[in-house]
């Protein structure tokens, strides 16, 4: 009996095994193609690979541009792959670990914090294209200020044609203005100019209202204060060459003499007297309680709290309307203006646009992509609301803001054509390193006293020099 | 013990021998070769498993330390130019540094919290109370770091955080959480501690369940009361499981990323940078793999020499019953 049972269990063991090895192995089979990756749309069939920043919904708004590209191309298949990240810097890490992988993207939507990264690694060169298709290309280099393409050169070479950008303005809430008993500031006014302001609406509103907030990152942090003082915490230099770039679609710009084969940041320049001076200046609005002592991140909770009065003022571009607009601002609710002079009213901004791949399997499918990605049919279905500024001028119209604001949004393209001298963010081909190096000494800078600040300042200009001691 | 469960194996009992008989049993040829191989079977797909996703990026990571590389361009010899950079750094220093004062303070809190709730939920509160508190203490564990971190920030803002909004109805000023070297430190901690102290706490209910119950009657016929009792029974017979929660407290602690860096990027200046979030900035964002590599390496020294030390020590003070 014993073993008759001992022969049913084993049977039955054995059987239970036999359906779960069959079970395992036929789910496996059904999954093979999610398993391996198989089902991601486009993969394996040479289709055109383009990383943006953003999330999946990022991606499917851009089925439109993809419909409309393909209407002009249907022979070159492409695909979209929206990768999420903290910021610029994280996207370029994870771009990064996809090279390593040996599955990078043929074309990546590069913003100027990793413009020269990618120039100096992974990009491949504009020029030849441009120079076959100038024909074509006219009409958008006229319809794009020339500050924004020189961003984009490295080296006398093009790697990017700019599809948007920001300049750091300053957004002021009119109720708080208006609560102070001030107008508009003028377009020329001062930093202490901008101080007074500050105290008038501390002044006038209530405990818990801030009047400037700022936050530590590269794009509207310390950066704005240290060009308008006319330095910068790296010394700016510019590459020689371009000239087949300026002569071939410039050549008539007042600013033409300006131009170059782009920008270099080779040294640190943080022991610069003037450096000193723009930190002190945001050490006292700080310690005044004008200022906040700027935290790290992206302010994300800051458009909310502009909204809600909270704020008086921020350094921001046009990509905030559209925000304070969906969080029940009207137009007359906000304005925006030039940052404040100092010793020149320099601005500073940032642009992005596509960069193709030196791994890029079809570099003239990928260069069709990008040159109907500056096209204006592209650039409308990318930008109907104002959520960004458009690199072509002609874009940046009443019909973007109109019901949204703000009163003065001519301020967007104007500060590119009143400072011709208007620059990138500083973003050399360590950029990661050298955001770092700024970062975690300025929050240190600006909330102590002046022996604190020349620390920070010390500390910094040692750890830019580490960021930058291995030039390419 | 009778010989038919003591010989499982089948060598003299009724049923060894049966098992013995069967052509498949431990007897036979290829019951001889099961036993032999069968245990390897069943651990082939963890080993296989550890020496390609464990074992090989370690020998990996201590070759790369040795190189330069950039993920781009091909890897260079450079000997131990890595390690004298890194040794050189006074970043690196400082993290390091700020790792050691980040576990001295977390773990201490970590276990001295999860110890004392234990103790209470154990002794003084009804049994569903009991089940209450081990969830909710285990809770904050089960969490993503970086969503707790994320949130964090928004309630110790210095001007719009509910901490500081909490702190001002009973009259105290703002204080600069995130934006001080000491104010950032104490939120790291502290977000830190709160999110971990369940596992401790989860170990030493553990722990305080297996404490015969006798022990505690005898210690009271001899007049120990309260914390007497505490000190001279409870700590003494939680020595083993003390000293497995502080091992593993430790071990952790020395590898705490999500919350300083999510939190404050290690700052303000460098004082909540820690060893970890100096690999991955010297890996992903500088591309200094070969560093990012030494750094990880002399981390790894570390913490063994740290855990051998814990267990050297152990014998002196963990007692078994």
């Amino acid at each position: 009996m014993s073993g008759t049972n001992g022969a049913l269990r084993e049977f039955t063991r054995r059987s239970a095994l036999t359906a779960l090895g069959a079970g395992i192995v036929g789910v496996t089979a059904a999954s093979w193609p999610r398993l391996t990756g198989a089902d991601i749309p486009g993969r394996g069939d040479n289709s055109l690979s383009i990383a943006i920043m953003g999330t999946a919904a990022d991606a499917a708004a851009r089925q439109k541009v993809i419909d409309a590209f393909a209407k002009v191309h249907p022979e070159i298949k492409v695909k979209v792959q929206a990768i999420q990240a903290v910021d610029w810097k994280d996207f370029f890490t994870k771009i990064l670990t996809m090279v390593a992988a040996g599955t990078p993207p043929d074309v990546v939507y590069v913003a100027t914090e990793g413009a020269q990264l990618f120039a100096e690694k992974l990009a491949h060169p504009l020029d030849e294209y441009l120079r076959r298709d100038a024909d074509h290309m006219r009409e958008y280099f006229e319809d794009v200020h020339p500050s924004l393409v020189e961003a984009f050169m490295y080296k006398g070479s093009l790697f990017q044609l700019p599809i948007d950008w920001n300049a750091a303005n300053m957004y002021y809430n009119t109720t708080a203005l208006s609560k102070a008993g001030l107008e508009r500031p003028s377009d020329n006014w001062t930093h202490t100019d901008f101080r007074s302001t500050l105290a008038a609406m501390k002044k006038a509103n209530p405990k818990d209202f801030t009047p400037y907030y700022w936050t530590n990152r590269l794009f509207g942090g310390v950066v704005p204060w240290l060009y308008a003082n006319d330095t910068s915490f790296l010394k700016e230099t510019k590459s020689p060459g371009g000239e087949w770039l300026w002569d071939g679609f410039y050549a008539n710009d007042p600013s033409r003499s300006l131009r170059s084969g782009g920008y270099q940041w080779l040294e640190p320049n943080a022991d610069d007297p003037r450096v000193f001076e723009s930190f002190d200046y945001l050490r006292g609005l700080v310690k005044d309680g004008l200022g906040v002592r700027p935290e790290e991140g992206g302010g994300s909770a800051l458009i909310g709290l502009f909204a809600s009065n909270r704020i008086g003022t921020t350094p921001a571009g046009g990509y905030w309307v559209q925000g304070l607009h969906e969080a029940g601002m009207t137009e007359n609710d906000f304005d925006v203006q030039f940052f404040p002079k100092w010793r020149t009213q320099r601005h500073q901004f940032g642009t992005a646009g596509y960069a193709i791949m030196k791994t890029a399997k079809d570099k003239d499918a990928a260069w069709e992509w990008v040159k109907f990605s500056s096209s204006r049919e592209a650039m409308q279905i990318v930008f109907p609301t104002p959520n960004t500024t458009p690199a072509r001028r002609s874009m940046v119209n009443e019909q973007l803001y109109a019901g949204k604001g703000p009163r003065n949004w001519k301020v967007f393209y104007d500060t590119l054509d009143r400072f011709p001298t208007t620059g990138p963010i500083p973003a050399p081909p360590q950029q990661a390193a050298v955001e770092t190096a700024l970062m975690k000494n300025v929050s240190l800078a600006v909330s102590g006293d002046e022996r604190q600040l020349k620390d920070a300042l010390t500390s910094m200009q040692r750890d830019l020099e580490l960021a930058l001691r291995r030039q390419p | 013990m009778s010989p038919a469960t003591s010989t499982p194996t089948g060598t003299g009992s009724e049923p060894g021998r049966r098992q013995a008989a069967h052509k498949n049993g431990p007897g036979s040829k290829r019951g001889r070769v099961q036993q032999r191989w069968l245990p390897w079977a069943f651990l082939a797909p963890t080993i296989v498993g550890m020496g390609i996703f464990t074992l090989l990026p370690i020998v990996a990571s201590i070759a790369l330390a040795f190189f330069r590389w950039d993920i781009i361009s091909a890897p260079t010899f450079v000997g131990f130019d890595n390690f004298a950079e890194v040794v050189q750094d006074p970043t690196v220093r400082v993290s390091f540094l700020n790792t050691i004062v980040f576990v001295v303070v977390a773990v201490a809190l970590q276990l001295g919290l999860a110890l004392g709730l234990a103790i209470m939920v154990q002794e003084k509160l009804p049994a569903w109370l009991r089940v209450f508190f081990r969830s909710a203490f285990f809770f904050p564990l089960i969490l993503s770091a970086a969503s707790v971190s994320i949130f964090m920030r928004y309630l110790f803002n210095e001007q719009f955080g509910v901490v500081n909004w909490l702190l001002s109805i009973v009259g105290i000023p703002a204080v600069p959480w995130l934006t001080t070297p000491t104010g950032s430190a104490a939120v790291v901690i502290l977000v830190y501690v709160w999110q971990n102290f369940g596992f401790s706490f989860l170990l030493f209910i553990g722990g305080l369940a297996s404490i015969p119950v006798e022990t505690y009657e005898a210690a009271s016929i001899d007049g120990a009361t309260g914390w007497r009792k505490h000190w001279f029974v409870t700590l003494p017979l939680l020595s083993p499981t003390t000293l497995v929660a502080s091992v593993m407290a430790i071990i952790n602690a020395l590898q705490v990323f999500d919350q300083p860096y999510v939190l404050t990027r290690g700052g303000p200046g460098d004082s909540t940078r820690t060893a970890v979030m100096v690999i991955f900035e010297s890996a992903f964002q500088r591309l200094e793999f070969g560093q990012a590599s030494a750094i990880g390496v002399i981390l790894t020294l570390i913490i063994m020499a740290i855990t051998a030390a814990q267990f050297r020590l152990s014998k002196r003070f963990v007692f078994y019953q």
